[in-house]
């Protein structure tokens, strides 16, 4: 149904805008060398309550009930696509607690879509709610570069924003990636990034 | 993506959220739920943005929410006028996203054959 990662993160962030988020955390790795492309999708949103999320995670029938159709289709869909290249799908969730969303998949597998126009689905994410701070982190194997929506709002900030040790990867942190800030060694170990936290 | 295409990004949601209310004539709301998306709700939403900057039309505020019930007829877009009049347009593409800002938009005549009947109440 959908022929590029970047919809599916486009639609699964939307769920995250409808859970009122405040901050929407998209983060993109993949590695060729190692074979695998992980997707993220991390929101300080509403949360759901275990029996909810059960229900979510049932193939085919998340969502609302008794809606006309099709029935929550969203996050089935991720999950098959990530099944489908090799991958696992997981959330967690908890009210209160936001939500967050991954899907891996085999790089190379035949039928993993391509990532296709990331850059229109952040685009689209931040003109849905603008006060929402939407946020990218993007990762290959040489290449790192982030975004946050936030800050091209208070844009006289940006320039300000702490380099080292900061939370929020800043806009000259990016600006800086294509050349001396691409440091292979500070790549995560998958299993780190899949517990959650890939900050270095 | 790249270096330029992120400043690019950057310019395009700034313009989105810089207007302020007494300039605002239009808001234009895509649907973008799972189905929307599906349909190509998407590139309707970048064909819009393209074509308003392109033609240079002004006081036009577009924005991207989730399903607004016309699942059936995605990709939708609704124009809100600020005197509070709503038009709907069902079934779009890239053509037809054009007609809509160069017709509607630039001009202020509603596309008829593009727009469903009236905007339903309590959707
Ligand atoms: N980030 C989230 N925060 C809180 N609840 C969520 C989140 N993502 C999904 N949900 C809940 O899970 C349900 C199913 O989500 P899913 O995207 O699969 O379908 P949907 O949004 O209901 O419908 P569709 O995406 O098909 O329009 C949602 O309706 C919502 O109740
Ligand atoms: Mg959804």
């Amino acid at each position: 149904m959908f022929d590029e990662l970047s919809l599916h993160i486009l639609d699964v962030a939307m769920n995250s805008l409808a859970a009122q988020a405040r901050v929407v955390q998209i983060t993109v790795l993949e590695s060729r060398k190692r074979d695998w492309l992980i997707v993220r999708i991390r929101d300080d949103g509403r949360g759901m309550e275990e029996s909810e999320l059960r229900r979510v995670l049932e193939r085919g029938r998340s969502g609302k009930e008794g809606r006309k159709r099709p029935i929550g289709l969203g996050l089935a869909l991720l999950r098959q696509t990530s099944e489908m290249c090799g991958g696992h799908f997981h959330v967690r969730s908890a009210p209160g607690q936001g939500t967050t969303v991954t899907a891996s998949m085999r790089w190379s597998h035949v039928d993993r879509p391509p990532l296709g126009d990331l850059k229109t689905t952040m685009l689209a994410l931040c003109i849905s709610n603008p006060t929402v701070d939407v946020r990218l982190t993007y990762r290959s194997d040489g290449q790192r570069m982030c975004f946050s929506s936030q800050e091209l709002i208070r844009k006289s900030e940006s320039a300000r924003e702490p380099q080292d040790g900061a939370r929020l990867p800043s806009s000259s942190d990016f600006l800086a990636s294509k050349n001396s800030r691409a440091r292979p060694e500070s790549r995560p170990a998958l299993g780190r990034i899949l517990g959650g936290e890939a900050v270095e | 993506m790249n270096l330029e295409e992120l400043k690019k990004l950057k310019e395009k949601a700034r313009q989105q959220v810089a207007l302020r209310e007494g300039e605002k004539k239009y808001r234009v709301v895509v649907s973008m739920g799972t189905s929307g998306i599906a349909a190509g709700a998407r590139d309707v939403m970048k064909t819009l943005l393209n074509e308003i900057e392109k033609r240079g039309v002004e006081g036009v505020e577009v924005r991207v929410t989730g399903e607004i019930g016309l699942e059936d007829v995605e990709p939708v877009v609704r124009v809100e006028e600020a005197g509070g009049e709503k038009t709907t347009y069902a079934h779009l593409d890239a053509e037809k996203a054009r007609r809509i800002v160069a017709e509607h938009l630039d001009k202020g005549r509603k596309v008829d054959d593009l727009a469903v009947g009236k905007e339903k109440k309590g959707e």
